[in-house]
């Protein structure tokens, strides 16, 4: 276990290697959508709150146990979500370290108060999880690159094992025969009409018709995107993590198809995680530079 | 302690704070989350269709329809800037229309100001049968300008 646990810590972290401009290039990236994300969420559901809500029909999370109603009232929300704004500055420029932990909470107390109307949405729990990473370690390290390192650990541990609890609950609660393509036909139809009543009418796509035309279809879309999620964990081990997470990026985008849901930030972030952004942007720097004129053959002005 | 250490420490903390939380709170303590969705493949879903209908009309059919037989025009409420789902979570998880839950819906689409339109409010079930999913429509809430009718079947206070 020992052994194991060493393995996996070296695999999520990897402190020793040098650490090139391409990774702080790439990690600043992650870091600035994660902040952008946040404030979009929190600006977003502030104005919905302020217009649409006005009762707890579902309490989630910290709003259990503490009334939230308060938040509907005075302008409230959309104060938390300027806070916010203020803490993930600061976060940014790294002028307060727990900056980053208690911009989370407020963002938790954003997403109770939108949430409480009985949806309970999941498209911003990845980004919550980035703030949280980056939260964390901002408070437990003070060197950059070890911050740098520890966040994109942290996140391809909690998303990993996100997707695999996920495809243990489909297995939990539907067995073996989760992957069934009468399950997306009801699907199918259960968006449908919610789509009408987003929109007012629905068109199905190529992979909707495909599946109403013949369920063994779905069967086969529902397959992939168990074995996808399954693997999730996969994503702990580097010589794994690229190609699970496109496959789970390739999910994501059968489920926009087959069931007209897209989680964009969540999706956007697999894009950032999936690829080696920064040996990309290594070359490209290399490329410029042996691009570049030898210093003793550069022209001076005249 | 070593880098490692701390770390492994650190996730290892959150991971135990994690799994509390969710076990304790139905699977969901945002950003943690067992992610439950579509874990229940197969059984009968409710969701929500708002439908316009025109003035003058004072009561609520009691009809179940197809989608197809749906009276009246389209009721898109995106473009109203409400979510669909917080209006098919309010008509499916309503067990009793108590007069502050009616007022909370009517709510969504007034928003402090009188309604300018009749609507009709349905709850959409479907169900799978054989090779095909049956879906049909249940006139729950009928919001007219100046009242609000409810299907003589809901429970009330």
């Amino acid at each position: 276990m020992q052994r194991w646990l060493h393995t996996l810590a070296h695999e999520l972290f990897d402190f020793e290697s040098p650490e090139t401009t391409g990774e702080r290039i790439y990690f600043r990236v992650i870091e600035l959508f994660l902040v952008f994300y946040a404030l979009l969420f929190c600006w977003n559901w502030g104005l919905y709150i302020q217009q649409n809500v006005s009762s707890v029909l579902l309490p989630l999370g910290i709003a259990k146990h503490v009334d939230i109603s308060f938040m509907f009232d005075h302008y409230l929300a959309l104060v938390n979500a300027g806070l916010v704004t203020i803490l993930c500055g600061v976060g940014v420029f790294r002028l307060w370290r727990p900056a980053y932990f208690v911009a989370l909470l407020l963002f938790h107390l954003q997403y109770v108060s939108r949430y409480c109307l009985g949806e309970i949405s999941h498209g911003s729990n990845l980004v919550g999880m980035g703030i949280l990473g980056l939260g964390l370690a901002h408070l437990y390290f003070r060197t950059e690159r070890y911050r740098r390192r520890f966040t994109l650990g942290f996140l391809y541990f909690f998303i990993g094992l996100g997707y695999t609890s996920a495809a243990v609950c489909k297995l939990i609660g539907t067995g073996i025969t989760w992957p069934d393509g009468h399950h997306l036909l009801m699907w199918i139809a259960e968006r449908k009409v919610d789509v009408m009543s987003k929109f007012g009418a629905f068109e199905p796509t190529m992979l909707q018709e495909l599946v109403l035309q013949d369920y063994r279809f779905g069967t086969v879309f529902l397959t992939f995107g168990l074995l996808a999620e399954l693997s999730g964990i996969l994503m702990w081990w580097r010589r794994y993590r690229y190609v699970v997470v496109l496959a789970v990026l390739g999910m994501h985008i059968g489920i926009f198809f087959t069931m007209n849901i897209m989680f964009h930030a969540s999706t956007y972030l697999l894009v950032l995680l999936g690829l080696p952004w920064h040996r990309l942007t290594d070359r490209f720097r290399s490329f410029l530079q042996s691009a570049r004129p030898p210093q003793g053959q550069r022209r001076r002005p005249a | 302690m070593s880098l490692y250490k701390k770390s492994l420490r650190i996730i290892g903390s959150l991971f135990v704070v994690y799994a509390l939380l969710v076990a304790t709170h139905r699977g969901e303590f945002w950003p943690f989350s067992i992610y439950p969705m579509f874990s229940q493949a197969g059984p009968p879903w409710t969701r929500a269709l708002v439908r316009e209908v025109p003035k003058g009309k004072d009561h609520i059919p009691t009809d179940t329809v197809s989608l197809s037989e749906l009276p009246g025009s389209s009721f898109p409420v995106a473009p109203e800037g409400i979510n669909q789902n917080d209006v098919a979570n309010y008509v499916s998880k309503t067990e009793t229309w108590s007069a502050g839950r009616v007022e909370g819906l009517r709510s969504l689409f007034a928003r402090n100001e009188s309604l300018e339109t009749s609507l009709l409010i349905y709850r959409v079930r479907g169900r799978l049968l054989e090779d095909s999913v049956q879906v049909r429509a249940i006139p729950v809430l009928f919001f007219a300008p100046d009242s609000t009718h409810l299907h003589p079947s809901l429970d009330t206070d």
